[in-house]
C-alpha cells in the first residue's frame, strides 16, 4: 500500500517541538458520500445513514470466511469504558477511545498515525482551550474510577470535511483536524457539574452536526438535549429540549410537576438521517426517577421513550412517536433507529428493552406494526396501534416487589441491531434476564432525584435455558423468527452485516463470531483478551476487505452485574480496550 | 477426618484474629449504629478515598447516577435499612471499585464506609470501625 500518512513538525509551527505524523491524501468529506459511502469506506457510526450496521463487501464471504486471520490488533487506553464505534476514510481508522481520546491509525497496517488527547493535544491555532476543574465538575474525577461503569464512554464519532468531531464526558463537543488531530474548536454545552455528560457522538445531517446529551436524571433548573451546531465554527444553532416544559406542547403530560422535577429523556444513542426527507431520527430515554410513583406522576411524560424526527438545520420537531407512555420499570427505547424501505413504504425500525419491534412510517410518525417477541412479561401491545396496557398488579408501587422480565437491564441494549438487505432480515444482540424489583424513594430537590433506588435480584429468565445470550435475526416486515442462536454469555457488540452472506458478533467471554446471515451457522470464530465490547465495522484498503471488532472493560449491567451473578463461572481480565482486525491471507 | 482438621484450622484462625484484632485496638463492642461506630477523622480519610476511587461513578455528592446507585438520604436507606454494616462492608470489599474488585487496602474500605455513615448523619464516636466483618455482621443499619 502507498502510505497515505508522513511525519512532520506540525508542533513547530506551533513553537512547540512535538512531532505528529499527518494524513497526506485526504478527501473532504461530503453530505453526498455521507448518502452514498465510497465502496469500502465506514463514514458513519453504522456505516450508513439508515444505520443498518452493513457493509457491501463481499470479498470474505460465507465460503471463506473461516480463513480469517489477524492483521494487527491495538490497545487503547483503559481509562473508561470501551466501547468504540470506528470510522474508515482514506484508508485511516479513527478509534475513538475512552475519556476523549481519538487515535487515527492506518487501517491496513495499525501504524499510528496520530493521537488527540485532550488537554494535551495542541490546537490548531495554539491557543489553550481546557477545561478549569470548577467547569469540569464530576468529570475532573481521577481515571481510575471510570473504567467501572458507564462512565468515560466515547461511542460513536462523525467525520465530515476535513474535522473529526466527538463529544465528551465533560459535556463538550470538540472538533479537530482529520489530517493532523490537532484541536480546532471545543464548545460546552451543559454543565458538568450539574451531571450532564455524552456517552453517544454526533451525527452529520445536511451540513449540521447534531447530538443528543446525557446525565439528565438528577433535578435541575435544567433538561435534556438535542443540538444542532455548525460544523465549521462550532456554534450552536438550535437546541431541542426533550422534556416537555410547562406551558408548552405536551407540557401538561408530567401532571403538575415543575420542569426541575421533570427528569430523564436523555439521548445517549446516536440517531440517523434521512437525506431525502431531510429529518434526523432520535430515541429518547425513559423518564427519571424510573417508576411513576417516585417521580410524582402517572403522566405520558414526553418526550421520554419515544422517536423524534427533528429537522436538522432548524431544530423543528416534525414528529414523534412515544412507544411507552408512562414509562415505570426502566424500559428504555433509547436505541438505534434503522430506516429501511419495505415494498415503498418507507419505515423506521426499532426496539427497546422490553424486546418489542417497533415499526413506524417516517414520513408521518405513524405506527405501522408492534411485534411482542414475546420474552417480556411487562404489558401488553396492541400490534395494529400500538397501544400498551400495562397488566395486572405490574405497575409498581414504592416498596412493593413485582416480578418482571427483563430486568432493568432489559433485553435489549446499545448493542445496535444490523440489517442485511441481502436476506432482509434484522440480526439483533440480546441478552435473557429478569428480575424481583422493588423501586425505592428519593428525595424531591435540587440535585436530588436519580434513577431512584431498586432492590434488585436478577434471575435467567425461564425461557433461556440458562443462556443470557441470544443473537435473534427477524424476518422483515414480518417480524418472524428467521433463525436464533444462544448462548451462556451475553452477545457484547453491536452487529455488523456484510454482502459476504455474514452477521458478525463478539461475546462477553471473549468469543468473536462469524454466521452464516442467512441460515445461522456459525462459520468462525475466535477468542481475544478480553470481552468483546463495541461496534464492529468493515472495509476495504488496496482491494482487501478487512473486518475490525472492538473489545472493551467496563461498562454496566450486560457487561458488569448480569455476567457477575448469573454466569459467576466465566470471567474476563479487568484491562483491555483494543480492536482486532482480520482479513483473508494475501 | 479432612473436614474436622479444616474446621479445626479455622476455629484456630478465628481465635487468632479476634485475638489480634482487639490486641491492636479495635473494640467494636458497639451493637448499634447509633452508638459512635466510627471516628470523624476515620470519615475525614475515608472523603478523601472516596473522592478519589468512587467519586467518578457514585457522583461527589453521592447521589450516583443512572449506572451507580446512590449512597445517602432516602435512596440509600431503601437498599440497606435493615441490612448489616458488615454486609455493606463485604459488597464494597468484594465488588468495589468495579474495575478493581477488592483493589484497596482493608482499611480503606472501613474509611469509605465511615464516609458513607457520617454522611448519612450517622454519628461518629471515639472509636474507628473495624474492617472485621464478623463485628460489623452485628451492627444493623437503622435510622431509629
Amino acid at each position: 500500500m502507498k502510505t497515505n500518512y508522513n511525519l512532520c513538525l506540525v508542533g513547530a509551527l506551533l513553537g512547540s517541538q512535538i512531532a505528529f505524523s499527518q494524513i497526506i491524501e485526504f478527501d473532504p468529506v461530503t453530505d453526498e458520500m455521507l448518502a452514498n459511502p465510497p465502496l469500502g469506506e465506514w463514514l458513519s457510526w453504522r456505516g450508513n445513514q439508515n444505520s443498518w450496521g452493513y457493509s457491501p463487501l463481499d470479498q470474505i464471504n460465507s465460503n471463506n470466511v473461516n480463513q480469517l486471520q489477524l492483521v494487527w490488533s491495538w490497545a487503547f487506553d483503559d481509562t473508561g469504558a470501551g466501547q468504540a464505534a470506528p470510522l474508515i476514510h482514506n484508508g485511516v481508522i479513527f478509534i475513538p477511545g475512552p475519556r476523549g481520546v481519538v487515535q487515527a491509525l492506518d487501517a491496513a497496517n495499525g501504524d499510528l498515525v496520530w493521537e488527540y488527547r485532550p488537554g494535551i493535544t495542541a490546537s490548531i491555532d495554539d491557543t489553550d482551550r481546557s477545561s478549569s476543574i470548577e467547569e469540569l465538575g464530576d468529570a475532573a474525577m481521577p481515571a481510575t474510577g471510570y473504567a467501572g461503569v458507564g462512565r468515560g464512554v466515547q461511542k460513536n464519532i462523525a467525520i465530515f470535511d476535513e474535522l473529526i468531531y466527538m463529544a465528551t464526558e465533560n459535556a463538550s463537543i470538540v472538533a479537530i483536524d482529520a489530517r493532523t488531530g490537532l484541536l480546532v474548536w471545543e464548545t460546552q454545552t451543559a454543565d458538568p457539574a450539574l451531571g450532564y455528560y455524552y456517552t453517544a457522538g454526533p451525527i452529520i445531517a445536511n451540513g449540521v452536526l447534531v447530538t443528543g446529551i446525557t446525565g439528565c436524571d438528577r433535578y435541575k433548573d435544567d433538561v435534556c438535549f438535542i443540538t444542532g451546531h455548525d460544523p465549521l465554527s462550532g456554534e450552536e444553532l438550535w437546541r431541542f429540549a426533550t422534556v416537555a416544559a410547562p406551558g408548552t406542547p405536551g407540557g401538561d403530560t408530567w401532571g403538575d410537576l415543575a420542569l426541575r422535577f421533570r427528569a430523564g429523556a436523555d439521548s445517549w444513542q446516536a440517531g440517523s438521517y434521512d437525506p431525502e426527507k431531510n429529518l434526523v431520527y432520535y430515541g429518547t430515554a425513559q423518564a427519571k426517577p424510573w417508576a411513576r410513583a417516585v417521580r410524582g406522576t402517572d403522566g405520558d411524560a414526553l418526550y421520554t421513550n419515544s422517536t423524534l424526527a427533528l429537522n436538522p438545520n432548524t431544530g423543528e420537531l416534525n414528529w414523534y412517536y412515544q412507544h411507552l407512555p408512562g414509562e415505570t420499570h426502566d424500559m428504555d427505547e433509547v436505541f438505534e433507529t434503522v430506516l429501511i424501505d419495505v415494498d415503498g413504504r418507507e419505515s423506521i425500525f426499532k426496539m427497546g428493552k422490553l424486546a418489542i419491534l417497533w415499526q413506524l412510517d417516517r414520513e408521518t410518525g405513524e405506527l405501522i406494526k408492534a411485534t411482542d417477541m414475546g420474552y417480556q412479561t411487562i404489558l401488553n401491545v396492541n400490534p395494529t396501534s400500538g397501544n400498551i396496557t400495562y397488566r395486572d398488579g405490574m405497575i409498581p408501587r414504592i416498596g412493593q416487589q413485582i416480578d418482571m422480565c427483563p430486568s432493568t437491564s432489559g433485553f435489549k441494549s446499545w448493542r445496535a441491531m444490523a440489517y442485511s438487505p441481502q436476506t432482509k432480515a434484522l440480526y439483533i444482540p440480546i441478552t435473557l434476564n429478569c428480575e424481583l424489583a422493588t423501586f425505592g424513594p428519593t428525595e424531591q430537590v435540587l440535585g436530588g432525584g436519580g434513577t431512584g433506588p431498586v432492590r434488585r435480584t436478577n434471575y435467567p429468565h425461564p425461557d433461556s435455558g440458562g443462556n443470557l445470550g441470544e443473537l435473534l435475526v427477524l424476518d422483515v416486515p414480518s417480524a418472524e423468527v428467521k433463525w436464533r442462536y444462544r448462548q451462556r454469555a451475553p452477545i457484547n457488540t453491536a452487529a455488523l452485516t456484510t454482502a459476504g452472506n455474514l452477521v458478525f458478533v463478539g461475546d462477553w467471554n471473549r468469543y468473536m463470531y462469524a454466521f452464516d446471515a442467512e441460515t445461522g451457522e456459525k462459520l468462525w470464530q475466535t477468542r481475544v483478551t478480553t470481552s468483546a465490547q463495541g461496534f464492529p465495522i468493515s472495509y476495504m484498503v488496496d482491494d482487501r476487505q478487512y473486518v475490525a471488532l472492538p473489545v472493551g472493560v467496563g461498562g454496566a449491567s450486560w457487561s458488569g452485574m448480569l455476567p457477575r451473578e448469573l454466569t459467576p463461572e466465566l470471567s474476563r481480565p479487568r484491562n483491555g480496550n483494543s480492536i482486532y482486525v482480520f482479513a483473508l491471507p494475501e | 477426618m479432612i473436614e474436622i482438621n479444616v474446621n479445626k484450622t479455622a476455629r484456630l484462625c478465628l481465635l487468632l484474629k479476634l485475638f489480634l484484632l482487639q490486641s491492636i485496638g479495635y473494640a467494636q463492642s458497639s451493637s448499634s449504629i447509633g452508638d459512635g461506630i466510627y471516628t470523624v477523622a476515620q470519615a475525614e480519610r475515608g472523603a478523601e478515598q472516596y473522592a478519589a476511587r468512587c467519586a467518578s461513578c457514585h457522583s461527589a455528592d453521592l447521589r450516583g447516577n443512572s449506572n451507580s446507585p446512590s449512597l445517602r438520604g432516602m435512596a440509600f436507606m431503601f437498599i440497606w435499612e435493615g441490612k448489616s454494616v458488615g454486609e455493606l462492608y463485604t459488597k464494597m470489599s468484594a465488588e468495589m471499585p468495579t474495575d478493581q474488585p477488592g483493589g484497596l487496602l482493608s482499611n480503606n474500605y472501613a474509611d469509605i464506609l465511615a464516609f458513607i455513615l457520617r454522611t448519612n448523619e450517622f454519628p461518629s464516636g471515639n472509636q474507628e470501625l473495624s474492617p472485621n466483618e464478623i463485628d460489623l455482621n452485628q451492627i444493623i443499619i437503622s435510622s431509629n
